[in-house]
Formats: structure tokens, C-alpha cells, sequence
């Protein structure tokens, strides 16, 4: 036991001093907080105002009106984002932009024959792409002048439209026995992130297992270890200790996280101050660039405090139990395996024919991922979520959405059930393979041997 | 093709005498990998104190049986003795063992990584540094302690190597190719500290194919071949055992010149040395030593006379390949 301990020590001390630990350790949180704060910090810089040239041939956008600057509901109205000028003809806005370097793009609309109301307009620019603030404040505005037409020529009043687009049907899911809601946009959002969580973590801390067995096997140090320690301890050393290493740097990972986070606010509390925030998010939102998550988590354009709603409605207390333990269990199961395929390899080509085989179940949970994803109690989603291969990632996905709990205890049992056959396995597998080199290609010589001794009989 | 020359030389297997207790001894071992057949009813004995020469040609098993020593592996059939008693997992401790195939971690500080091993052999972390500063010193390398391996010069790396093998001071130690990748001076300090361990009373197993240091330090050996013991016992009688009836002779020339003329059916002239005044003479069977000196005598004046045993190199061609020893 002792050894093991030893051995659990080598291996997280020496992975904690590397430099690309460090790295990875500082980077991460670098860019979660960049993610976080850039497309706000975006949002709320004062930008320059863009110059957009209306050359309107077809009438109906307020190109022909000569004094009609009053009449705002059939114009291009200038605002903070853009300022609209309008020109005679698309030749005259031609020359207007060679000459102003401040003109960013022309807008063009044809006229139709008939007089018909135009169902093309045409942005265009010269060089540098109009910003998409530019592009969406004049989609905005062809929009809402080409709606007012419409409500004018079919004597439509405001008040009228107003009743009309306003009045909707909210359609809720809710639990027939609680009564509360099912949030099922965030509670997806939320199994992808705990899903690609296990299974990063699976993948990242399962190949440092491998390498650094394929490191003791190639450097030849294997052998001098061995002789004091089991084989067995040496593996479970290893996979223990980078399991610390791994949980040493999620921690690391949320605290800095959090202080970037904080520091950032702090530092800046007049950019970040919660009713600017909220106005940015929303204003992000609409403006549908950052926003598709936060769009597809409430159905109904981002609203905050829906958002917030379904954030609290989740049951965090039974979430995160489990997320912890499909993300030990999960680990320990594959990085034994993983250990066991560094065993076998003496090069990298060998490592990458030897872990293949592990990375099929859960790419195969990606691959099914809309599957369980649109039905998570469904047949194939409660399956998945069993195999004790898949169910770390399967059970993520699931949980959100609420489990029944003996699926839960007996995923549970089943992985706790398999990890020491695994474990019996990869130690028979990492003990009779980790002193013999060249395993594919005395495979490989046997193969031909018993070929040949096919053909002389 | 067979295995029957073997058979032959089973019977060159001698009586072995126990002059000290037995440290280590295997019985009726077996081993095999899936349908390769590793090791076949192999007993061998290690004399506490001595040194054990452990021979044979590639691939014959000789690692195996290391391995199986040290409980890396364990055996299909028989059982191993240490001290008279089956071997358990704690008596690899009292095993000091440089694998042929060594190596250290590469990107570790030298200090650190021996530390570290001297500590899986059981010892504290500051008797192991203080052990090990002894060692870097003697071996003038304890600049060296924080650097990294990958630093180190091969023969350097070899030293280090060495180092952790016996700083848990072992009651056996086992060198598998000890002076390969060493030069001429270091694996000279090699096996001055390993005859130096060895006079401290720690018993050696030494695994080699140099057979001149095989002569030179080895009591008893084994030769293993073809996953069997073909040959095992005191190097000495083996030796003496396997003696062709060849003896070299130094007569004064002066007083005869036909000495090489006129020789009876019985003795074969070989080959004449030197200034020609030094002969071989080769002995049918039943004439012993005596008979030739009798018949030199009465021919010439004698300076020397002495037996040409067999010389390791020999022995094991000649075991191998299951041909007479030729010389």
C-alpha cells in the first residue's frame, strides 16, 4: 500500500511541475473569463457611426419624397448605429462614396414595374464589409418601413397591429404531478456541458495514463520498477495519481475562473454593473449573434429572468452527486483500459491502434446524441445510460431531465460492479504485456507461421 | 531438430557440493509464454556468498529466470527457495537486480528519481538520501543530482543505474549485462565495486556473454540453453571435468633437437609455441599426466609442465553446440 502511495506521489508531483500543466491551468480560465466578457465588453463600446447611402429607385423607402423629412414611418430614420443618407440615383451614390471615405455602403433598391412594392434590396459595399450592426439596423428598418406601407395600404391602424403581433399562446411543458415547468432548453444545455465535460476529461486524462505507461515501457525504466513494485500497484499508481492530477486542475480551473471572473467586474463595474449587463444580454440577444444559446434555452427571445427561472428549477442537489461519480467511475473505468493499451504499444502507432477500440462507446453517445437528446427516457437513451461504458456520458445527458432513481442506482451499480472486473483485466493485460516489446509484430509472425504451416500441410 | 545433445551433456551436470547454505534456489521450474516454451524444469542453486554465473545464448531463457527470481513473473510449474524457504513477496527486498534492458525516467532530476526508487526498495526518504549522497560521491557524479536524465551521458546514466541497484545493500544481487555500454575504465570501476560488494558478503548472479569476466569472477555457474540447465555446477570442476587431456610443455632445446620425433601412438603432438620450445601434447584416453612426463623425461630436460583446461569460452561453444571441446 505503501508503494502505491509512492507511486501516487511521483506521478502527481511530477505532472504538477510541468510547465504545460501551468499552461493549461492558466489559459483555461483565461478564456472562459474572454468568452464571458468579450462579447459584452463588444456591446457596450461605443462604436463609430456608419455611413449608408439610400439610393431608392422604387419610391417606396422615402427615395422620391423631396420634403417629406417629417414623416419618419416611410424613411430611414438615423440613429446611433448608422446614419442614412439618401442619394438620387445608385450612379450618384457611386460617385458620393469614391469621394467619402466615410460612406461605408450603399443600399439599393430597384423599382418594380407597376409600381409594385420591391421585394429585393441590395447592401453594397467596397473593400471593408459592413459591420453587422450596420447590416442588421438596416434589415431593421427596410422591415418596419415596408411593414407600414403594408398596414397603410390595408387601412390597418398601429393600435390593430399592435393587438395582433403582441398577442401570442405561451406553450408551457409541464409535470402533470408538480405542476412545475420542464425548462427543457436549459436542461439540455446543461446535460451537453456535464457530457462533454466527462467525456473531455475522459479522453484528456485517459491518454496521459497511456502515454506515461508507454513512457516507463519505451525508457526502459519499467523493469527496474517492477522489481519493487507489483505491476498492479505501478498501474493503479499511475491512474490514481493523474486522477488527482485531474481533479487538482478542474479546481484550479473554477477558482481562477471565478477570481478572472470577479476581477473582471470589479475592475470594470460601470461597464458590468447588473443593469448594463442585463442590457447588453438582451441586447446581444437580439441582435442574434452571441445569442443562438441563450435562444434556444427559453425558446421565447433570451429573457433573463426566464433563464434564471430554469436555472433554479434544476435539481441541482441530485446533479451533482452524480456528476461526480460518473466522472470518477467513468474515469477510472478507461484510464485502467487506457493503461492497458500504453501496455501493449512500445510507439505511437501502436498507441493509437490499441486505444481505438476504447474511443468507440463514447463516440458512438456523440453520435446518438440528438437521439437521446429528443427523447431522454426513451428506450435507447435508458440503455445508454446502463452499459457501464457509455452511461458516464449517456447519464449526463439524461439527468437534467430527471432520472428515475432506480435507473440511477443501478447505472450506478452496474459501472461499481464492472470497474474492478475491468480493473482484473487491464492489470492482467498491463502485467503479462508491459515487458515484452514488439507485441504486433510477434502477433504478426505467429500469424504467418501459422500460415506457413497451412500451406505445408 | 532435437534437443538430444542436451541429454549428453546432463551428464556433465555435477555432483554439487554444498559448501555454504543454499541463498536461492529454484526447483523443477517451469514457464511458458502461450505456446512458447520459456523455461522447462530448470533447478539451479546459488550459494550464499558466492558468485553465480548465469550463461547461455540468446533467447536460451536466462531472463526469464531473473524475472522469475525476482517475482516480476511467476512460474507455471515448481517452486523457488530463499533461504530454504518458498520465496515470498518480501524477500524481494533482499534483491538488488540491474535489468539488461534499463533505463530511467527522462525528463525527471537525477536525485529525485533515485530517491524515489531507493524508497520503492523500502528505504526512508532520508536514509535513502543520505545513502545515495554517498554513493554520487564516490562515483564523483553529485553534480549531477538536479539534473535531468536526459542530461546524462549513457555511461553516466549506467552509474546511476548501478547505484540504485544496491543502495538498499541486498543479500543478492543480480547483474544482467552489467558491463555493456560501459568503457574500458568505468566497467573496470564496475566490477571492482561489485567484487568490493561481493567481499562484504553480498551473493552475485551474474547474467553475461563477456565469458573472460565469466573466469574471472564466477565460482559456479549455469549454462542454460534451449529453456533447459545443460551445464551447472563449481566453475573449476566443470572445467577440470572437461579436459581434453592437453598439456603444454617448455623443454630445453639444446640438449635434443628430436624431442618432436618419435612419439608414441598415444600421444599427439598439437602445435609448437614460442621459440620452439613449447609443445602440445594431446592424450588418448587412459594416460594420465604422469605417462607424458615419464616419457619427457627420459628425452629431454623439462622446464614446465602444465594441464590446458578448457576455457569458458570453450565450454560453452562447445555445450551449445553440442560438439567436443576443440582447442
Amino acid at each position: 500500500m505503501n508503494k502505491i502511495l509512492l507511486v501516487i506521489q511521483r506521478e502527481y508531483s511530477t505532472r504538477v511541475r510541468k510547465v504545460s500543466f501551468w499552461l493549461l491551468t492558466i489559459l483555461v480560465p483565461i478564456l472562459l473569463a474572454a468568452l464571458y466578457a468579450i462579447p459584452i465588453y463588444m456591446a457596450m463600446k461605443p462604436q463609430d457611426r456608419a455611413v449608408v447611402l439610400v439610393a431608392d429607385e422604387s419610391g417606396a423607402f422615402g427615395g422620391l419624397d423631396r420634403d417629406d423629412a417629417n414623416r419618419s414611418d416611410s424613411r430611414f430614420v438615423s440613429n446611433e448605429v448608422v446614419e442614412y443618407r439618401y442619394a438620387a440615383s445608385l450612379d450618384y451614390a457611386r460617385r458620393v462614396m469614391d469621394d467619402d471615405e466615410d460612406v461605408s455602403a450603399i443600399l439599393y433598391i430597384r423599382s418594380r414595374a407597376s409600381g409594385a412594392i420591391p421585394t429585393d434590396a441590395c447592401l453594397y459595399y467596397r473593400t471593408d464589409l459592413p459591420t453587422q450592426q450596420t447590416r442588421y439596423d438596416v434589415d431593421l428598418q427596410l422591415q418596419r418601413i415596408l411593414r407600414n406601407r403594408l398596414l397603410q395600404a390595408h387601412g390597418i391602424s398601429d393600435d390593430e397591429y399592435a393587438l395582433i403581433s403582441g398577442t401570442k399562446i405561451n406553450l408551457r411543458t409541464e409535470d402533470l404531478e408538480t405542476g412545475r415547468e420542464a425548462f427543457l432548453g436549459v436542461k439540455t444545455v446543461l446535460g451537453l456541458v456535464l457530457a462533454l465535460l466527462i467525456y473531455v476529461a475522459i479522453f484528456m486524462f485517459g491518454s496521459q495514463v497511456m502515454r506515461g505507461v508507454v513512457e516507463e515501457k519505451s525508457s526502459r525504466i519499467v523493469e527496474v520498477v517492477v522489481c519493487s513494485v507489483k505491476p498492479f500497484q505501478l498501474m493503479m499508481g499511475k491512474v490514481i495519481g493523474i486522477a488527482l492530477v485531474g481533479l487538482t486542475q478542474f479546481l484550479l480551473w473554477v477558482a481562477l475562473t471565478a477570481v478572472a471572473l470577479v476581477g473582471i467586474q470589479a475592475g470594470n463595474s460601470d461597464l458590468f454593473g447588473a443593469a448594463q449587463q442585463k442590457h447588453a444580454v438582451t441586447e446581444i440577444a437580439t441582435k442574434g449573434s452571441e445569442a443562438t444559446a441563450q435562444m434556444s434555452l427559453s425558446g421565447d427571445m433570451a429573457d433573463v429572468p426566464q433563464l434564471v427561472e430554469g436555472i433554479a428549477a434544476i435539481d441541482f442537489g441530485a446533479i451533482v452527486p452524480a456528476f461526480l461519480f460518473f466522472f470518477i467511475f467513468g474515469y477510472l473505468l478507461y484510464a485502467t483500459l487506457f493503461a492497458a493499451a500504453g501496455a501493449m504499444s512500445d510507439n505511437d502507432t501502436d498507441t493509437q491502434l490499441f486505444s481505438l477500440p476504447l474511443t468507440v462507446p463514447l463516440l458512438l453517445v456523440l453520435l446518438l446524441l440528438p437521439a437521446i437528446v429528443d427523447s431522454p427516457s426513451g428506450g435507447l437513451s435508458v440503455t445508454l445510460s446502463l452499459i457501464p461504458f457509455t452511461s458516464p456520458v449517456a447519464m449526463m445527458l439524461r439527468i437534467p431531465f430527471g432520472v428515475p432513481l432506480w435507473q440511477l442506482w443501478l447505472s450506478m451499480a452496474l459501472i461499481v460492479i464492472t470497474f474492478p472486473l475491468c480493473t482484473w483485466l487491464a492489470a492482467k493485460i498491463y502485467s503479462k504485456s508491459i515487458l515484452r516489446f514488439n507485441l504486433l509484430a510477434s502477433w504478426r509472425r505467429r500469424r504467418n507461421n501459422n500460415v506457413a504451416d497451412d500451406k505445408m500441410q | 531438430m532435437t534437443n538430444g545433445h542436451h541429454d549428453i551433456y546432463k551428464s556433465y551436470t555435477l555432483n554439487y557440493k554444498l559448501y555454504l547454505a543454499v541463498l536461492i534456489e529454484t526447483k523443477n521450474i517451469g514457464k511458458s509464454f502461450g505456446s512458447h516454451c520459456a523455461l522447462r524444469d530448470v533447478s539451479v542453486g546459488v550459494r550464499e556468498g558466492s558468485v553465480f554465473g548465469l550463461l547461455g545464448p540468446n533467447g536460451a531463457g536466462k531472463t526469464t529466470l531473473i524475472r522469475l527470481i525476482n517475482q516480476i513473473i511467476l512460474p507455471d510449474k515448481g517452486e523457488i527457495l530463499f533461504d530454504g524457504r518458498p520465496m515470498t513477496g518480501d524477500d524481494v527486498r533482499q534483491i538488488g537486480y540491474l535489468p539488461e534492458e534499463r533505463g530511467l525516467y527522462k525528463k525527471m532530476k537525477v536525485g529525485e528519481q533515485a530517491v524515489y526508487l531507493a524508497r520503492l526498495k523500502g528505504l526512508s526518504r532520508s536514509d535513502a538520501t543520505s545513502r545515495l549522497m554517498h554513493w554520487f560521491q564516490k562515483f564523483q557524479i553529485e553534480e549531477w543530482w538536479d539534473r535531468t536524465v536526459d542530461q546524462l551521458s549513457k555511461g553516466m546514466q549506467q552509474k546511476v543505474q548501478f547505484i540504485v541497484t544496491v543502495i538498499h545493500e541486498p543479500r543478492l544481487l543480480i547483474f544482467d549485462e552489467p558491463f555493456s555500454g560501459f568503457d574500458p575504465v568505468n566497467a573496470t570501476l564496475l566490477r571492482n565495486e561489485i567484487m568490493e560488494l561481493h567481499k562484504k558478503g553480498a551473493t552475485v548472479i551474474l547474467s553475461t556473454h563477456n565469458m573472460t569476466s565469466v573466469e574471472e569472477l564466477c565460482d559456479d555457474i549455469a549454462l542454460i540453453d534451449h529453456s533447459q540447465v545443460v551445464l551447472h555446477g563449481n566453475f573449476k570442476e566443470i572445467r577440470e571435468s572437461m579436459s581434453t587431456n592437453l598439456y603444454e610443455v617448455s623443454v630445453d632445446t639444446k640438449e635434443n633437437e628430436s624431442t618432436a620425433a618419435d612419439l608414441p601412438s598415444w600421444c599427439h603432438h598439437v602445435s609448437v609455441d614460442g621459440d620452439g620450445n613449447v609443445f602440445r601434447f594431446k592424450l588418448d584416453e587412459g594416460k594420465s599426466a604422469n605417462d607424458l612426463v615419464e616419457l619427457l623425461l627420459s628425452k629431454c630436460r623439462l622446464l614446465s609442465f602444465h594441464e590446458v583446461l578448457p576455457s569458458m569460452n570453450d565450454i560453452f561453444i562447445a555445450t551449445v553446440t553440442g560438439k567436443e571441446v576443440e582447442q
